[in-house]
């Protein structure tokens, strides 16, 4: 497993260094350079502007910018903006970071979660009517134009029934005398579902110690009642839970609407993975050897089913990313990929490369992330590798 | 189980076995009227051309038909209770408990995702009457792969890690694991190389021998039947035709499919015979010939079995046949020359 994962870091290090390059050489091709934009103004006199141009490092021969531009990357040095000179880039993309992975993690996580439950369920009531409503709707959220599903989202919810606020993250009345930055509860929220996570995590490891099934069992119940307990304590004691609840409450119509469209594709995949496992000999099997029928669904079929479903996870996640730009800048989220429309509109082109960057990084590591589920998942590749 | 049951009944008894399946050009006859008996630690093979409907029988008496199969008539009875009456749930703990299954396609019979062992085990939980430890139960299983030859310390293992042959006799392990009545063996060596076919072969004798259990074994090589059952039923086109004890079947076929059969395969057991080939295609079950169904092929086809359904009957006792020619059929190797 060690070597496993040292193999992907390698390889996910060298993919990136080929993003970057490939990133670089795109914004190159694009006519005219840097000082023009930056220093385009007519009236500045062309010595001037060579001046600017040996500052900024473009009278360098291009393989040199190269080279340079890829040392500071790695090195986390992206510049300072144009637009809000002179903020650093990464402290622009660190503050917005958090955000972003808040609003995905979410809708991820929850889409996922239900829609594979949903796909489950709808395959194995085949030819019902209850298969049939769930399709016509998954395949309708599936194709409908995601923009204007948002923004019809954000209409009906925000404007006409005014259930959930209108863009922004926060309720800035609510904040004014706040003793914590936005970004603080942001990361706090995000450390505590780290935490939980892990915690979860090391239930299962440890407990998966215990040979026979019942006390395994039991201890698992309530090690994980414990961290459940845990987490609600931890929240209600916070002085940060005011805030955070506000947070969250401009969350949920973001949150629903991109959980709805993930969750119709996941639901779609889920079923014919499902499906198709049905079909394999160990199911027929599973039967024969009197396994009742809830438990082939569950631990059978359903658990084979899961593998196609997370490789697609990881081809899915490019287009979480796209999406990323249009959800945050209708719903006003400022997150990355908002912080990336600004940018490439004002011509903030440190802080769009920087961006891109980030986007690139966070890509990469989704799918090791999910190449290590995959390998948890399938024993197959486990041993392999 | 309240009935007593006498010595001389025996264990499985099917009567008259009737199932379709329901297809869009219509109905599929697999199994027409198909009755036979299996006595306690008794072997019997089931041999014929592939799609005779040997699965289908086989599927039948589990009760695991695919959703477009139909029972249309007949008993299945298992010491003294009709199998075909039982509710879902009372036929789901019967399976594996009282006949667990070698399938055809054992290379695929395991699940990818869990360790050997453990699949055995799911099985030992539910069937065994006092769900044992997984201590216990663990315990049971490397018996098990020590009497199949497989190192017990494999049980922690997965699938993949299993050769064919391996994964095969795991699956005759997992097979015993519960005590059953009856093993049905639908092709368990088809798709094995044939040094290992052999092998399987011969341990599944030796288990049965020594177990004491009944065995259906279901093939399309005779050969292979010949040598490890006692009593042999010959299938053509969804019917019975031929059901005796597998030295009188072998030493003297009088159905003429199973004597242009048994010709048409390289003999094992006897001299080698020289006979009519056997030639032509099993029919198209959707629309199965009349009276006998085997008379397009049959050299010894009379305007009567065109007309009429011969019936089974018993020409010795013990051995039944349905042909109303059979006297034609030449009873010894010598004959045919
Ligand atoms: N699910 C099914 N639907 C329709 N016809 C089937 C189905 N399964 C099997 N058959 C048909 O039933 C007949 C008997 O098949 P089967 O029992 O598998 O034969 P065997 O095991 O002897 O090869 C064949 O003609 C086959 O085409
Ligand atoms: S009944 Fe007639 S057709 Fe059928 S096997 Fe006998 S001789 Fe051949
Ligand atoms: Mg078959």
């Amino acid at each position: 497993m060690v070597r496993f994962i040292g193999k992907r870091l390698l390889q996910m290090g060298l993919l990136f260094i080929v993003f970057l390059t490939i990133l670089f050489f795109l914004l190159n091709a694009q006519p005219g350079d840097i000082s023009q934009q930056f220093v385009g103004n007519p009236d500045i006199p062309p010595e001037a502007k060579e001046i600017l141009r040996a500052r900024l490092g473009l009278d360098q021969p291009l393989f040199f910018q190269y080279l340079n531009y890829v040392k500071n990357v790695l090195t986390l040095n992206l510049g300072q903006s144009f637009d809000h000179f002179p903020r650093p880039v990464s402290e622009i993309l660190l503050q917005a970071l958090p955000r972003t992975l808040y609003l995905f993690l979410t809708a991820t996580l929850l889409s996922y979660l239900v829609g594979f439950q949903t796909g489950k369920l709808v395959a194995w009531k085949r030819d019902t009517p209850i298969e049939r409503f769930t399709m016509v709707g998954s395949i309708i959220l599936y194709t409908v134009f995601y923009p204007w599903f948002a923004i019809l989202m954000l209409w009906f919810f925000g404007s006409k029934l005014g259930l959930f606020p209108l863009g922004k993250f926060l309720d800035p009345e609510k904040w004014f005398d706040s003793p914590y930055t936005a970004n603080q509860v942001f990361n706090m929220m995000l450390l505590s579902a780290l935490v939980a996570a892990i915690l979860v995590g090391a239930v299962y490891w440890f407990t998966h110690k215990i040979v026979e099934p019942k006390p395994r069992q039991r201890a698992r119940r309530l090690l994980l009642a414990l961290v459940a307990i845990g987490m609600v304590v931890f929240w209600m004691v916070s002085p940060m839970s005011q805030y955070a609840a506000d947070i969250a409450y401009h969350t949920i119509l973001p949150v629903t609407t991109l959980t709805l469209v993930f969750y119709a594709a996941i639901t779609l995949l889920t079923r014919s993975s499902m499906l198709e496992t049905l079909r394999e000999d160990y199911i027929f099997t599973a039967r024969a050897k009197g396994v009742p029928e809830k438990v082939i669904r569950d631990r059978h079929a359903a658990r084979n089913a899961l593998l196609p479903v997370t490789t697609s996870f990881v081809l899915s996640i490019a287009a979480v990313i796209g999406g990323g730009i249009v959800t945050e800048s209708i719903f006003s989220w400022p997150g990355l990929g908002l912080t990336l429309l600004n940018a490439v509109t004002a011509e903030d082109i440190p802080v769009a490369m920087g961006a891109l960057a980030f986007i690139g990084f966070l890509a990469l590591v989704a799918h090791l992330i999910a190449d290590i589920l995959y390998a948890v998942l399938d024993p197959r590749i486990r041993v392999e590798s | 189980m309240t009935q007593t049951v006498s010595r001389d009944t025996p264990m499985l008894e099917v009567r008259n076995l009737v199932m379709n399946y329901g297809t869009k050009d219509g109905m599929v006859s697999a199994v027409e009227d198909v009755s036979f008996t299996l006595a306690r630690g008794d072997s019997l093979g089931l041999v014929g051309e592939s799609g005779c409907g040997k699965t289908s029988i086989a599927l039948s008496l589990i009760r695991l038909l695919p959703d477009n199969a139909v029972v249309k008539q007949g008993e299945v009875i298992l010491d003294g209770e009709n199998m075909l009456e039982l509710s879902p749930e009372e036929m789901r703990m019967r399976r594996w408990d009282d006949i667990s299954m070698v399938f055809q396609g054992a290379m695929n019979s395991w699940n990818p995702v869990y360790r050997v062992g453990d699949q055995i085990r799911e099985a030992i939980d539910i069937h065994w009457d006092e769900k044992p430890t997984v201590r216990e139960a663990n315990a049971k299983i490397a018996e098990l792969f020590e009497l199949v030859g497989i190192d017990p310390s494999m049980m922690e293992r997965y699938p993949h890690e299993f050769s064919g042959g391996m994964k095969q006799r795991a699956v005759i392990a997992m097979a015993l694991s519960c005590d059953p009545k009856i093993i049905i063996a639908d092709e368990p060596t088809t798709a094995l190389d044939v040094i290992v076919q052999e092998q399987v072969l011969e341990e599944l004798r030796q288990i049965q021998h020594d177990l004491g259990m009944s065995i259906i074994y279901i093939s399309h090589d005779i050969a292979v039947i010949a040598e490890i059952t006692n009593h042999i039923g010959v299938m053509y086109a969804g019917k019975l035709v031929e059901y005796g004890p597998t030295v009188d079947v072998f030493a003297r076929p009088r159905h003429p499919y199973s004597w242009l059969l048994l010709s048409s395969t390289p003999s094992v057991t006897g001299p080698r015979m020289k006979l009519a080939p056997l030639e032509g295609e099993p029919p198209n079950l959707l629309d199965p010939p009349s009276g006998c169904r085997f008379h397009p092929r049959c050299p010894f086809a009379t305007d009567r079995c065109v007309a009429e359904e011969p019936p089974m009957e018993d020409i010795v006792e013990g051995h039944r046949l349905a042909c109303w020619n059979h006297d034609q059929v030449p009873t010894t190797a010598k004959e045919t020359e």
